[in-house]
């Protein structure tokens, strides 16, 4: 660095940006610990053997553990039933709640930064009411039950995107500044809460899954869900990512993204429509699962840095193992039944968001109170 | 008119900005050469920011054409424009504790598609504006644990790794103490100097204008009033007219640049400075901090003063230093020579009233009161009144014989530099038409 002795970073910024890759390290490994040892966990109690077993019988396609039940003294009747459980029930569930808990993850990041709001979540454009009443159309007016497995998520799809859409031309019209957008998507997300509400109340039937989908669950998945709804998420996440570097930019205001080279009004645009679809592709599949998409942005902001380029990808991870963690709570604390997964990422999260809240409190970005 | 690449960093033509109904530009014209530094100057709302934002093509322009490097800034990319402007705006504020070294590696997002990494060159540009703003040190720091003056050379910083050939710079001192004022500033300027950058800065600051710009050009309701070096662009004149302030013009020694001491708005007196003014100044006698109160509320009420005799060390004569008055001085402690004697009398020739302040009288400082006499009914004498019980003639009565001369020659007694300022405002009503 020739003559002039430059000060390197001092140490104790040294220290913690190896204490951030320890985080990142011991997240993912934490992460794949938690998906597999998720299997342990599901509607109903299998003998962790058992599940061992089929994983690898799986997986291996056969080559090992041909009976799957072998060395256990489980009845092979039983034995098939298990395999299905776990190995068409219970790893589904588990993968889609990582493509969901992703996609939300990510969604949430990218509007907070699109909008420059830390309390921006995906359902902010009333995508969330959108979604329910495609998805009250199929349960109130009751299609082939058969059917409803495939047409209820592309029900719910069409209204959450055709919602997203709606807003975003509205609010693009004459007056397209952010808040005008952020009203809209109020304002139309409370006027259909407003027509699901009348529909209910004509229609008592099928009012319960309505109430059910509105609390989010992973009851739908399959491995067929779980191909189209990865295939969506990873493609939207991917082009999602791409924009960190330009939302940096914007977190500086407008124009000063626009002087750096950021075409800042296309860049919201397009975030704002990917991020909507990645959101339609949860609701669809899931319904409305609260607090993933607005906790997890701020949990790596909070371990690693409020960058843009780590927030996304980081909040896809983090919102992906937040999900799973939160079906496992549901199966630890209520064994064999699935609840509303709604409910235990509000339990899980809350506390441990309030506890990353408090125990570090710098870097505040709307100021203090 | 010329080649694009011998094309100006910026040429604006008969640029017309409209708010609604309000004009904020009217029919600008502005070429700036590579190499300048052009300060842009004007009072609040004037249309500095303005000018600065149509540059940038954030405001469309009504009327009129922005040329950046010969292209209409409309025709430009937003990347194509940000490989060629950098802008510091006015208060921008980072939100997020990013550090520093990231935070400046954001200007460099015009050199990138999505998928790039931070290159070599990224780095190289980082580390040497980083040294460039005296921030190296700070590189691993978040950007919200600096002080207001580094935030702002960060925020220069941000710009700069822009590396583009034109900066414009909305007000970068604003915030900021004197001492970072004449920092931020002096890095800017030598970026000029040694980088070949052409930089465009509103300024609030004249005098820091004409100390590092080259050129200044001065809005007033969004018009351009005046262009062109700060030594022929600022004047008392220009001051009055386009910012409503009475201010002294200096030079400053060091530098021969031109400063202003603004000392108070135009319309605080709105009957005077009277007539007056325009004839001579108000000259004041007086000594051992006398006359003080009288040459400031003189100068505060607009009159031009001049002092003296008063010798070196004088609490007065700091004074009279302080609001610019013409003095003659004597050394310390000397009787009033004749040198000095002369020079007296020459500026109460020049003056238009004389105002002696009760002053302690001596052999030393007695010909004040003699060259005064010499005046008696020439120029209208106000003569202070004293304090009653306190001994000041030390001439064994000369000077109160003087004193007696003025009085029946006409001198107008004062009790007060209110009462001082009424009797001559009376005195420069035009005479009434018989």
């Amino acid at each position: 660095m020739g003559a002039t002795a430059r000060a390197g970073p001092t140490p104790s910024a040294e220290r913690r940006g190896r204490r951030r890759w320890l985080l990142l390290v011991a997240l993912v490994v934490g992460g794949i610990a938690l998906a597999a040892g998720s299997t342990l966990l599901g509607t109903v109690a299998i003998p962790p053997q058992v599940v061992v077993q089929v994983l690898l019988h799986e997986v291996s396609g056969g080559q090992l553990y041909p009976d799957p039940c072998a060395g256990t003294n489980v009845a092979p009747r039983l034995c098939g039933a298990y395999e299905v459980i776990v190995w068409q029930l219970y790893v589904p569930e588990i993968l889609l709640a990582l493509i969901v808990g992703a996609g939300l993850g990510i969604s949430g990041g990218a509007l907070q930064g699109v909008f420059r709001n830390p309390l921006a979540d995906p359902f902010l454009l009333g995508i969330s009411s959108g979604g329910t009443i495609g998805a009250a159309v199929i349960y109130v007016y009751r299609f082939e039950v058969a059917q409803a497995d495939l047409f209820l998520p592309l029900f719910a799809f069409v209204g959450a995107v055709a919602t997203g859409l709606l807003v975003l031309g509205v609010a693009r019209g004459r007056f397209s500044s952010v808040e005008t957008l952020l009203l809209t998507g109020v304002a139309l997300a409370n006027l259909l809460s407003a027509v699901l509400s009348l529909v209910l109340l004509y229609n008592p039937v099928g009012s319960e899954q309505v109430t059910f989908w509105l609390l989010g669950g992973l009851g739908l998945a399959t491995w067929e869900v779980d191909g189209i709804a990865a295939g969506g998420v990873l493609v939207l996440a991917t082009l999602l990512v791409l924009y960190g570097r330009a939302l940096n930019l914007i977190q500086l205001g407008h124009d000063v993204a626009q002087s750096a080279g950021v075409d800042a009004r296309r860049v919201r645009l397009r975030v704002i429509l990917l991020a909507s679809l990645t959101t339609a592709i949860a609701v669809a599949f899931t319904g409305i699962i609260g607090f993933v998409g607005l906790v997890s942005p701020h949990i790596v902001r909070r371990l690693w840095g409020t960058s843009y380029r780590v927030v996304l990808p980081g909040a896809a991870v983090v919102g992906a193992i937040f999900l799973l963690a939160a079906r496992d709570a549901n199966y630890l604390l209520f064994p064999g039944s699935l609840l509303p997964i709604g409910i235990f990422t509000a339990f899980a999260g809350v506390p441990f968001f309030l506890y990353l809240l408090y125990r570090q409190r710098t870097g505040s970005t709307m100021g203090s109170v | 008119m010329s080649s694009s690449g011998a094309a100006s960093p910026l040429s604006v033509s008969h640029l017309t900005v409209r708010y609604g109904d309000r004009v904020a530009l009217q029919d600008v014209d502005l070429t700036v050469r590579p190499g300048e530094f052009v300060a842009l100057a004007g009072p609040n709302g004037s249309g500095k920011t303005t000018l600065l934002r149509a540059v940038l093509g954030f405001l469309p322009p009504d009327a009129g054409t922005v040329e950046l490097f010969g292209r209409p800034v409309g025709s430009l990319s937003v990347r194509e424009r940000a490989l060629r402007v950098a802008w510091v705006p006015q208060g921008e504020s980072p939100r997020d504790d990013v550090r520093l070294r990231e935070y400046v590696l954001y200007g460099r997002f015009p050199y990138h598609g999505p998928l790039d990494a931070e290159s070599e060159e990224d780095r190289r540009v980082a580390d040497r504006v980083l040294d460039e703003v005296g921030l190296a040190d700070r590189a691993a720091d978040g950007i919200l644990t600096l002080s207001g003056g580094e935030r702002q050379r960060a925020i220069l910083g941000r710009a700069l790794a822009q590396t583009t050939p034109l900066l414009l710079l909305d007000e970068p001192t604003s915030h900021l103490d004197i001492g970072h004022q004449l920092d931020l500033l002096g890095r800017v300027r030598s970026r000029v100097d040694g980088g070949g950058v052409t930089v465009v800065a509103a300024l609030h600051d004249l005098n820091l204008a004409a100390r590092f710009a080259d050129r200044i050009v001065v809005l007033a309701h969004g018009r351009r009033v005046a262009d062109g070096a700060p030594s022929t662009v600022l004047s008392e004149e220009l001051l009055a007219r386009v910012w409503g302030v009475v201010a002294d013009l200096r030079r400053d020694p060091r530098t021969g640049a031109p400063y202003l001491l603004p000392h108070h708005l135009v319309s605080v007196t709105p009957s005077g400075p009277p007539a007056l003014l325009g004839k001579g100044p108000v000259h004041v006698v007086g000594g051992g901090g006398s006359a003080t109160a009288y040459l400031r509320a003189l100068v505060d009420a607009g009159y031009r003063v001049t002092a003296g005799a008063l010798h070196l060390l004088d609490s007065d004569l700091e004074t009279a230093e302080g609001v610019g008055a013409l003095t003659a001085v004597e050394v310390p402690f000397a009787p009033i020579g004749e040198e000095v004697r002369r020079r007296l009398r020459a500026l109460l020739d020049g003056a238009s009233a004389i105002v002696v302040a009760p002053f302690p009288v001596g052999p030393s400082n007695l010909p004040n009161l003699e060259e005064v006499r010499g005046s008696v009914g020439r120029v209208p004498i106000f003569l202070v009144r004293r304090p009653t019980g306190q001994e000041w003639d030390y001439t064994g009565g000369r000077a109160r014989a003087l004193e007696g001369e003025l009085r029946t020659g006409g001198a107008v007694e004062v009790a007060s530099p209110a009462e001082l300022l009424r009797a001559l405002a009376a005195l420069s009503r035009p005479p009434p038409v018989p």
